[in-house]
């Protein structure tokens, strides 16, 4: 059997997403560090309070979209002016505006798949198990609980942090324990 | 102007509300996932049993039209195009709406979306399904279908880039599949909703498989709202371009009645009309069904009502103008097509039929009894779908069956193949349909839940004083 890597968060809910917010900035100014938020709906101001620094979504998506407009350009120019020229009533083999559909389609397509693709990777999604669900009650944070995540190194005393927890308004803290992802 | 600033801008809770009041997340969860977990009922099943029977037909009329061939179809030299392409537009444009909904309405930042845009957008992904299956079945061997996208074979021969038909096969595909990864990029965090809430281990299973995991985590959601945005702008611009592409199948042809430049935003804008008409449609029976008026409440529906109403003018205003250009050119040919042939012609009364639900109709929403009134809206809006239906008839088969010479002209009869593939595809969407209401939930919760939040925050900075709210609505009115 091989060894398991253990990791463990302590689980913290509070009663409503603003309260949660105001609770994740208190604990980041006091120092700690790879928090998480859980809520069943963008929290506003949540990525604020977590200091995520820009999606890289948007970048994703406009490499995408240049890449099928490459794409596009390159196979229609190809197969219709080069590999296989088709003389259309003396019209020029290379007709650039007989290929804008096709090209905004592919530039569309592709920048879909890059935000689709882009958002499942920086989430790192598909991912089925997750120490947090170690919790039946943070089942919560997908209808109607406000839950806040903070890392605690495997075996070592997390009283403390469940206290400045319970300090900013917790309603319930609990200490999970679970495979490493 | 101050109802309807107030109807789309200004604090919704006054005068008429989006959400019901007494809801808060919990108590939202509940209703809006009710009806997942509960049994369906007697109504449900009667109407799926009826769309499975037109279902079959849609099996019998492909199975007839595989083994014996597209003769079997009432096209023929000289009306080429029929039901397959009526049907084809038709279903297209009916799933226009669920893209406008979603992705224009949320770029405006119109709140009254949220409730439906789920709902619309699964109308989408359904109603791209049926369209595509008409130019499959026309191309006569749907198993070479594969032929129309460019790929290596040894055949040696490309596809011919200038061609609207090859911009079409691009343009559905491509709707499709977006429309499909907005849809399901949106279900995510009511898939994870769905999987906490499951009663049994089974059901825990089925939906944390769809769900991916997904554990509502604000790195997560920071990627997603930027994801989600940037899927709607780009649904946005695509909307206008498929249908416009549908319309270039026509539009650069030579045919009188196809040949018109007003064809793109006309087409775009009568896609939106059917498809608007669609949705209330289907909306009226399912919110009741579902139990959510709460949240679908009739102020949605008297906003879809005014869409319907502008688009239906802008329709009338297509028609108006291919009559003035007909007339403008003094060109013979037009001018027989739309003041002979459409107007007085074989096909009569498919054009006046047309013209009474399509022109006259929609302007019964001028009047706030009507866009109010259930029943009303619901008989004009299968009106519209049927004057819709009528208009790509007119346009397809008037402009076919009596163009140039009239020793080619023809009259086109559909056979009981065309119209058992037809009703095959209402069978088809009802049953994808029903089913979609029966296992996912039909109303964006996430969604609402956050809508809810901002309504209450709005209404805490507005002051819950009667006459502040009032006042707001006064100013809010004014420009």
């Amino acid at each position: 059997m091989e060894a398991t890597v253990l990791d463990s968060w302590v689980l913290a809910e509070f009663s409503t997403p603003d309260a949660l917010v105001t609770a994740t900035r208190q604990m980041r100014e006091k120092g700690f560090e790879g928090m998480d938020t859980y809520s069943p709906y963008p929290l506003h101001g949540g990525s604020e309070a977590l200091g995520l620094p820009p999606s890289r979504v948007p970048f994703i998506a406009l490499c995408g979209g240049l890449t099928g407009v490459a794409t596009a350009l390159a196979m229609q120019t190809w197969m219709n002016t080069i590999d296989y020229p088709l003389n259309i009533g003396g019209r020029p083999l290379l007709s650039l505006p007989a290929w804008v559909p096709i090209t905004f389609e592919l530039g569309v397509l592709f920048a879909a798949f890059g935000i689709f693709f882009g958002l499942l990777g920086l989430s790192r999604l598909p991912q089925p198990y997750h120490p947090v669900f170690e919790s039946e009650e943070f089942r919560t944070a997908s209808t109607h609980g406000y839950w806040l995540s903070v890392p605690q190194a495997t075996g070592t005393d997390a009283a403390p942090v469940m206290d400045q927890l319970k300090a900013l308004g917790a309603t319930q803290v609990t200490l999970v324990t679970g495979e490493k992802e | 102007m101050a109802e309807t600033a107030s109807n789309t801008y200004q604090d919704p809770l006054e005068p008429r509300h989006l959400v019901a009041p007494h809801h808060d997340d919990a108590s939202l969860n509940e209703t809006l996932l009710d009806h997942v977990w509960r049994k369906p009922g007697k109504g449900w099943f009667m109407l799926f049993g009826l769309s499975l029977s037109a279902l079959g037909l849609l099996v019998i009329g492909v199975t007839y039209t595989l083994a014996r061939g597209i003769g079997v179809w009432g096209n023929n030299q000289p009306v080429g195009w029929a039901f397959d392409i009526i049907n084809f537009v038709w279903w297209v444009g009916i799933g226009h709406a669920g893209t406008l909904i979603s992705a224009i309405l949320l770029l405006f930042q119109q709140k009254w979306r949220t409730s439906i845009n789920r709902f619309a957008e699964a109308m989408t992904l359904f109603a791209v399904m049926c369209a595509g299956l008409f130019p499959l079945l026309h191309t006569g061997r749907p198993w070479f279908a594969f032929w129309l996208f460019p790929y290596p074979s040894t055949l040696g021969a490309w596809p011919q880039f200038r061609s609207p038909l090859v911009w079409d096969v691009f343009a559905i595909s491509t709707y499709l599949t977006v429309s499909a990864l907005f849809w399901f990029v949106g279900l995510i965090p009511d898939l994870a909703a769905l999987r906490d809430s499951s009663k049994t281990k089974l059901q825990r299973t089925i939906y944390g498989l769809f769900a991916l995991g997904w554990r509502g985590s604000g790195r997560h959601w920071h990627n997603y709202k930027i994801a989600y945005l940037l899927l709607a702008g780009l649904s946005t611009p695509l909307v206008v371009s498929v249908h416009t592409i549908v319309s270039f199948d026509f539009a650069v042809s030579l045919l009188p009645g196809w040949h018109a430049t007003i064809f793109p935003p006309y087409f775009v804008a009568g896609a939106v009309f059917s498809g608007f008409a669609m949705v209330i449609t289907l909306i009226i029976p399912a919110r009741k069904y579902l139990g959510l008026r709460d949240v679908i409440t009739d102020r949605h529906l008297e906003n879809m009502n005014k869409v319907i109403l502008a688009t239906g003018l802008l329709v009338s205003y297509g028609y108006l103008m291919e009559h003035f250009v007909a007339w403008y050119s003094q060109n013979q040919y037009e001018l027989w097509t739309f003041y002979v042939n459409r107007a007085t012609g074989p096909y009569a009364g498919v054009y006046w039929l047309m013209i009474a639900c399509n022109v006259i109709t929609p302007n019964i929403f001028w009047f706030k009894k009507c866009r109010t009134n259930i029943a009303i809206m619901w008989v004009a809006s299968i009106a519209v779908n049927i004057g819709m239906w009528c208009e790509r008839f007119i346009i397809i088969v008037t402009s076919l069956s009596q163009d140039f010479l009239p020793s080619s002209w023809g009259i086109y009869t559909p056979t009981w193949v065309d119209w058992s593939i037809y009703i095959g595809t209402l069978g088809l969407f009802g049953t994808l349909f029903l089913l979609f209401l029966k296992f996912v939930p039909a109303v964006a919760i996430s969604e609402v839940k956050e809508l809810q939040l901002e309504l209450k925050h709005a209404a805490h900075q507005h002051g819950s004083d009667d006459a502040l709210a009032g006042a707001g609505t006064l100013t809010h009115g004014a420009h």
